[in-house]
């Protein structure tokens, strides 16, 4: 267990030097920043023209927090290439090698990598929304001046907290599906288009409301109101949080037990 | 004359067999035409609602067909068994294409069923925005040279950036799938919408061909 501080760092070195990584970053943090400013330009514009009705919101919150998707894709591409980054085969030049062989050689605990892993990929994720979501709702209000619609600080606060927690438990579980899968397209595209606007929990839900307790449509209400995202079953901030803490969980688990049994 | 077509069609085959050699973008295609049948099933007065989902498939697909290259050093074998650099990338284009279009035909078929209300022209329109999109892809991996990048990129953009970017602006019409969308609807705007995703993808593919050809591999 001593040794894990140092699993810890190298796991944050190899993560945070991957050019994916920074591009992941970036998008997490420029992308929600650009779309909260168009959204609240659009706001002010509306409301400056005396057309409320344009838009479907007017306060500050909603211009920024409609803009969290965005975040989401970041936190996807994030927890993804930090597992699929270690069995990208080297170029033949080099030997042809995966680096996950270098990695299990210097750490042999198979649970201490996952775990490792899993740490780093939610402190950068959480990092990055920590700095992201303040700068975006201060953006947004200084846009808006006093024209948008003041929101209650303390629901704003809650729905921050609640973006900056789905975006780690998304990264958290496209991770782990990565585990499993040790190859980064599948749980690439399935991270992008579930959260995307068009995803296909959305849609399962026209079907069989059960479709509220797949985890990205579970921890919707973390962050979304109505006037973002109407969802007439959608679970409650706190139990849909849960149930997505369950997914991650649960996954992290199941690729944790497979890892550690499993040939590299 | 005949030669060159001899060679354009020894590269298109050779491409076609590294691209069965490729079980993810078998899957893509296979997941694309079984998508396509429910959504069919789910919803049959036309592909309007589906494409937005299908549409992953391609553009899965045509990321592969240039990707599968550059993770390791395949694209070195490559130009050494076909160093003219346009017959090779004419060869991948004909390959997507040919796997792009069965695939596409195959998948928007499902709303060609007799008694179906669709329109003649919307899934045709589907089919063409299918291929279409995917070649955007192509072309833009050339040009990238690498799998998450071009694949993460575009699906961003077409899945999460240019919903969030309609709701604000009309402008958002002039990106290639929200143009192209026209394809698919009843009412759209069918000339201007393909002409606006035609431009997309051939400024795409010229860049991606001018930059494969004069750069190192």
């Amino acid at each position: 267990m001593l040794t894990f501080p140092r699993t810890l760092v190298a796991e944050l070195r190899k993560t945070a030097t991957l050019p994916g990584s920074l591009a992941a970053l970036a998008v997490a943090s420029v992308g929600p920043l650009g779309i909260s400013l168009l959204n609240s330009m659009g706001v002010r514009n509306a409301l400056r023209s005396g057309q409320p009705d344009l838009v479907a919101y007017t306060s500050a919150a909603d211009a920024v927090f409609s803009a969290a998707p965005l975040g989401t894709v970041g936190a996807v591409v994030l927890g993804v290439i930090a597992v699929s980054s270690e069995y990208t085969a080297n170029t033949p030049d080099a030997g042809g090698g995966r680096q996950i062989t270098a990695t299990l050689t210097a750490t042999p605990s198979r649970l201490a990598v996952v775990a490792a892993k899993a740490t780093v990929v939610a402190l950068l994720v959480l990092a990055t929304a920590a700095v992201t979501i303040p700068v975006c709702l201060g953006a947004a209000n200084l846009v808006l001046g006093g024209l948008g619609t003041p929101a209650d600080v303390g629901d704003t606060v809650a729905r921050g907290v609640g973006a900056a927690v789905y975006w780690t438990l998304t990264a958290l579980m496209v991770l782990a599906i990565t585990v499993l899968t040790r190859n980064g397209i599948g749980p690439l595209i399935a991270g992008i288009v579930n959260s995307s606007l068009v995803s296909v929990s959305v849609l399962l839900s026209h079907v069989t409301p059960l479709a509220y307790y797949l985890p990205d449509l579970a921890g919707m209400r973390l962050f979304a109101d109505d006037s973002i995202a109407t969802f007439d079953g959608a679970l409650d901030p706190i139990p849909g949080g849960l149930v997505m803490a369950t997914w991650a969980l649960g996954l992290l688990a199941i690729s944790s037990v497979v890892f550690t049994r499993r040939d590299a | 004359m005949t030669a060159r077509r001899h060679r354009l069609r020894r590269a298109t085959t050779a491409e076609l067999i590294k691209l069965r050699g490729l079980p993810a973008a078998l899957a893509a295609m296979l997941a694309t035409v079984v998508a396509g049948a429910l959504f069919a099933a789910a919803d049959p007065a036309g592909p309007a609602q589906a494409v937005p989902f299908l549409q992953i498939g391609p553009i899965v697909l045509g990321v592969l067909v240039v990707a599968a290259e550059y993770s390791g050093r395949q694209i070195a074998t490559t130009l050494i068994a076909m160093p003219r650099r346009l017959v090779l990338l004419a060869g991948k284009a004909g390959a997507y294409l040919i796997a792009a279009t069965a695939t596409s035909v195959i998948t928007i078929g499902g709303w060609l069923v007799p008694g179906r209300p669709a329109g003649r022209w919307t899934v045709i329109g589907a089919a063409a925005y299918l291929v279409l999109m995917g070649l955007l892809a192509l072309g833009l991996t050339v040009l990238l040279r690498s799998l998450v990048l071009p694949l993460a990129g575009l699906l961003t953009l077409v899945l999460v950036v240019s919903p969030l970017l309609a709701g604000y602006t009309e402008h958002a019409r002039w990106l290639p799938d929200q143009a192209g969308r026209a394809l698919s609807q009843p009412h759209g705007d069918f000339t201007t919408g393909a002409a606006i995703l035609l431009a997309w993808t051939a400024s795409v593919a010229a860049a991606g061909t001018v930059a494969f050809l004069s750069r190192d591999a």
